[in-house]
Formats: structure tokens, C-alpha cells, sequence
């Protein structure tokens, strides 16, 4: 099924469109794509965008030659200032990012160029990140007596373990897209002039020969992995297989059976 | 204690170490049959108390093909209980069944070692990744191609190669249904040695012979470290 673009729509200086079955979140401020607040898009909002059911997946980028620089620590602290509930502001924000790691289609972080704070939260949240070689990575949290609030302190612990995650956020240092990889931080290092074009193929890749309930199933299968014990998971998956075959035998006799 | 007959299992015990072969050739495909005797042989391996290790391989050229598709398809759609919109309230028994032979596979207090030369996909890399340490040969083949008959991996396949090789491996490798070689599985984490196959038998007696004396599961990473790396 090849759907024409649809037009793009952009809240927040944040821009979504679809070109044929993917969808495409551009974080749209540059130069270095800051974001405005911790829900960078509203939660109703990317709920709207991402419920198209011909959807298969999602690549995240930044506009230019950035992802992100993360959030502007100073519109926190005013907000802290203005008395905002800045509690409620955090929650919103977390659940933006986990509304992006449920999807139960693939979501691909696509990154050049600085990818800090807010914007490595969002990339953690993604299930793939494929960045350029001169890719940069930071938690610059520190810095400004803070630490990452958006999740990311536990993502990058299950990704890189207690030490190097440990590192990287008290430390607040820069690392580079090969250091990034060894940690388990991204998945594949691409030239730098590739990254849309890698990810996007990618993600076409992935999905084109696949109908929406394998994707589904697989991606329901592979969030179990990481939110259940392993005897409920296995369960589950026997569960979603079992689904899928009693389609796929009805589908081979033509005909249904209940 | 006599080991009793399987028809689908070759089963013999050298010195305390038990070596289990699928046995349906030519790729050992896993049928019904397969799944029930496998179930029981665990069971007789479990309760025997006269083995110190256990070598998972397939006799002949391959580990094994994976699940025999059409059959299995066949008796879920006969014994699958679903509602009128196609809803699935009951998984059958046999499936059940299945993973829980996987679960006692790995809960075995003794060494369980695949040893995989040739293919090794679907149903049997996830025999594969239920056994506490795999050692293969160079030219293996590994794979859970289940997607491109519009299905997905059903016995833990997705659980375990996403805790041991991460999200984007497990999430490329189960979408595309490709296929992967040795040198990629070692990278991964998925397999634990890659040897010459000629020799893959006899690695998997060695190994099995040191890891044996004081086995515990939780010293996996000490003993990889210590006997194949």
C-alpha cells in the first residue's frame, strides 16, 4: 500500500510527516533542535500521529546537522522560578517517552552531529539508534547541579551497566559515536552524510514484506522481554504465536474455523 | 539405570556426561513426536541422578531445521480454543508443554551445553538458547525465520535474544527472519565459543568435563572466561 506524502505538521517546532508507511518526527529548531519543555510534543498530539494504522514504523531526527541539544536547563529553572508544578511537567515528559518506547511499531533514532541531555533521553527511548561517525553524546545534567529526569539514568543503566552509565552522568563529559557504541548506547555507526537515508532504508527494510500484526506481535513479544519476569514473557509469547498461527492456518485454508 | 528408546531422540550417557541427539533426518526437523519425547528424556535425565552434564546436538550434518511449520500450524488451528472474533482463549496443552520442557531445561542443576554444527533455526535455536552454554562450529547457521511465514518465534526465541544480544539485534534479526552466521552469533553474545566442526563433539566433552566438577549456573560468565575464552 504507497500512501502520497501526507502534508507535514509541525507543534512545538517539532514537524511530523509520512512518507508512504513511515512516519517521520523531525525535532525542528535549529541549529541545535533545543527543545521547549520536557513534553517536547504533547502527549494527544503524538498519540494522534502515531495511531495512522497503516503505520510500520518511526524514525526520530533532528533538523540540520544536529539531533538535539536537549532542553534548555534555564526555561526549567524558570519555570521552577514561575512556581510551574515542575513535578507534573517531568511526568509529562516521561510519558511521551514511554508512549515511544511501547509503540508496538519499530522506532529509529536517527542522529548527527550533538545528541545531549533531552535529546539523548529521546534517543534512549527509541528501540534502534543509528548515528553518524562524528555523532557526539552527553548527559550535561551535571553541570548545572541536575541529572537527567526523563528516564534516562535508567536507560542508560540497563544499556550500559552501573559503571559506564555512572560515568557518563556524573561526569557529564562528551563522548563520541564509537565510545557511544561500545557502551551499547547506539547500534550502528553510519557516514555521516547517510544517516536519513540509512535509517529510513532501514526501517523500509525491516517492515515492507511484513503485515502489521507480525510487527505488532513482535514488538508486543519484545517489550515483554523487558517489562516481565521470563516465565510470564514465555508465556506470553506462546500466547502471541498461538494467535498468529491459528490466523496463518485459517488464512492457508481459506476458510474460518471457531 | 537403562535409558529408555526414543524414536526422534538418540540418547547415551559416557562417565556421567549425557549427550542428547535430535535424531529425525535429514535436518532433524522437530515434529510432534519430537516435542513429547524430548519432554520425557528431560524428565528421565532429571530423575535419573546419573548425569553430571548434558550435550545437546543433532545427529548428522545439522543441529536442526527448527518446527515441522505445516503440521504444527495443522494442530494449533485443531486444538487452539478462540472465541467468535477469532479471539484466543485457551492455548493448547502441547504448546504449553513445550516451554515448559524449555524451563526445565535450563533449570537443570547439571551443565547443559549445545554443541551446533550446520542449521540451527526457529524452535531449535531456541532449544539452543535455553541451554546454559552453546559451542559451535564455523559454518553454522543460525536464524528465526518465523516472520516470513507470517508468524513469530513462540518458545522464548524473542525473550532471550533480546536479554542476551539487545533490543535492535533481536528486533532486526526476528522482523527480516535472516539468517545469521557463527561470527555474528559470537559477536552477539548469542554463542559462547566458535570451533572448527570436526572437532565441535569433542570441545563440547572437554568443556563439559571441566565445567562439571563444581557447576553453578550463576558462575556462567567464570567458567566461559575460564575454559573458552
Amino acid at each position: 500500500m504507497i500512501h502520497l506524502n501526507d502534508s507535514m505538521e509541525t507543534i512545538n517546532k517539532i514537524s511530523w510527516e509520512i512518507r508512504n508507511d513511515i512516519g517521520i518526527l523531525t525535532l525542528d529548531n535549529p541549529p541545535e533542535n533545543y527543545l521547549f519543555q520536557p513534553d517536547f510534543v504533547p502527549l494527544d498530539t503524538l498519540k494522534k500521529w502515531t495511531s495512522y494504522d497503516y503505520l510500520k514504523g518511526i524514525m526520530i531526527c533532528g533538523a540540520g546537522k544536529h539531533f538535539s541539544g536537549g532542553g534548555k536547563l534555564e526555561n526549567l529553572f524558570r519555570m521552577i522560578r514561575d512556581r510551574e508544578d515542575i513535578n507534573e511537567k517531568m511526568g509529562k515528559g516521561k510519558a511521551v517517552l514511554e508512549h515511544i518506547e511501547n509503540l508496538d511499531i519499530p522506532v529509529i533514532a536517527a542522529i548527527q552531529g550533538i545528541c545531549f541531555g533531552g535529546g539523548l533521553e529521546i534517543a534512549l527511548a527509541s528501540h534502534i539508534r543509528i548515528c553518524a561517525e562524528n555523532a557526539l553524546f552527553a548527559f550535561p545534567e551535571v553541570n548545572q547541579g541536575v541529572i537527567p529526569g526523563l528516564g534516562g539514568t535508567v536507560r542508560s543503566y540497563m544499556k550500559s551497566g552501573f559503571p559506564r552509565a555512572m560515568k557518563l552522568i556524573l561526569s557529564g563529559d562528551m563522548i563520541n559515536a564509537e565510545d557511544a557504541q561500545e557502551m551499547h548506547l547506539v547500534d550502528f555507526i553510519v557516514n555521516k552524510h547517510k544517516v536519513f537515508d540509512h535509517s529510513f532504508t532501514f526501517l523500509q527494510k525491516l517492515t515492507r514484506d511484513r503485515p502489521l500484526t507480525v510487527i505488532n506481535a513482535v514488538m508486543k513479544a519484545l517489550k515483554n522481554a523487558r517489562s516481565l519476569s521470563m516465565e510470564e514473557a514465555m508465556k506470553e509469547e506462546t500466547r502471541i504465536f498461538c494467535e498468529l498461527a491459528v490466523a496463518e492456518a485459517r488464512r492457508r485454508n481459506g476458510s474460518g474455523k471457531q | 539405570m537403562k535409558i529408555p528408546a526414543y524414536s526422534t531422540i538418540r540418547l547415551v550417557l559416557d562417565e556421567g556426561i549425557g549427550l542428547l541427539e535430535l535424531n529425525s533426518p535429514p535436518s532433524n526437523a522437530m515434529n510432534m513426536e519430537f516435542f513429547r519425547e524430548f519432554g520425557e528424556a528431560l524428565y528421565f535425565i532429571s530423575l535419573c541422578g546419573e548425569f553430571r552434564a548434558l550435550i545437546i546436538s543433532g545427529h548428522g550434518r545439522h543441529y536442526s531445521s527448527g518446527a515441522d511449520v505445516p503440521v504444527l500450524l495443522k494442530e494449533i488451528n485443531e486444538n487452539a480454543v478462540t472465541d467468535k472474533t477469532g479471539k484466543l482463549l485457551h492455548i493448547p496443552d502441547f504448546l504449553s508443554k513445550n516451554y515448559e520442557s524449555f524451563l526445565l531445561l535450563e533449570s537443570l542443576s547439571i551443565p547443559v551445553i549445545s554443541a551446533i554444527r550446520g542449521v540451527c533455526l526457529g524452535s531449535a535455536l531456541e532449544l539452543a538458547l535455553f541451554s546454559h552454554f552453546r559451542l559451535c562450529g564455523e559454518e553454522a547457521v543460525f536464524g528465526l525465520p518465523e516472520a516470513s511465514f507470517n508468524l513469530a518465534p513462540g518458545l522464548g526465541g524473542m525473550y532471550k535474544l533480546c536479554s542476551m544480544s539487545g533490543l535492535a539485534f533481536a528486533l532486526e534479526r526476528v522482523l527480516k527472519g535472516s539468517t545469521f552466521s557463527a561470527e555474528d552469533a559470537l559477536n552477539h553474545g548469542i554463542v559462547d565459543k566458535v570451533v572448527p566442526k570436526k572437532v565441535l563433539i569433542q570441545a563440547a566433552y572437554d568443556f563439559a568435563r571441566q565445567v562439571m566438577q563444581d557447576f553453578r549456573v550463576e558462575k556462567r560468565g567464570l567458567y566461559i572466561k575460564k575454559y573458552l575464552s
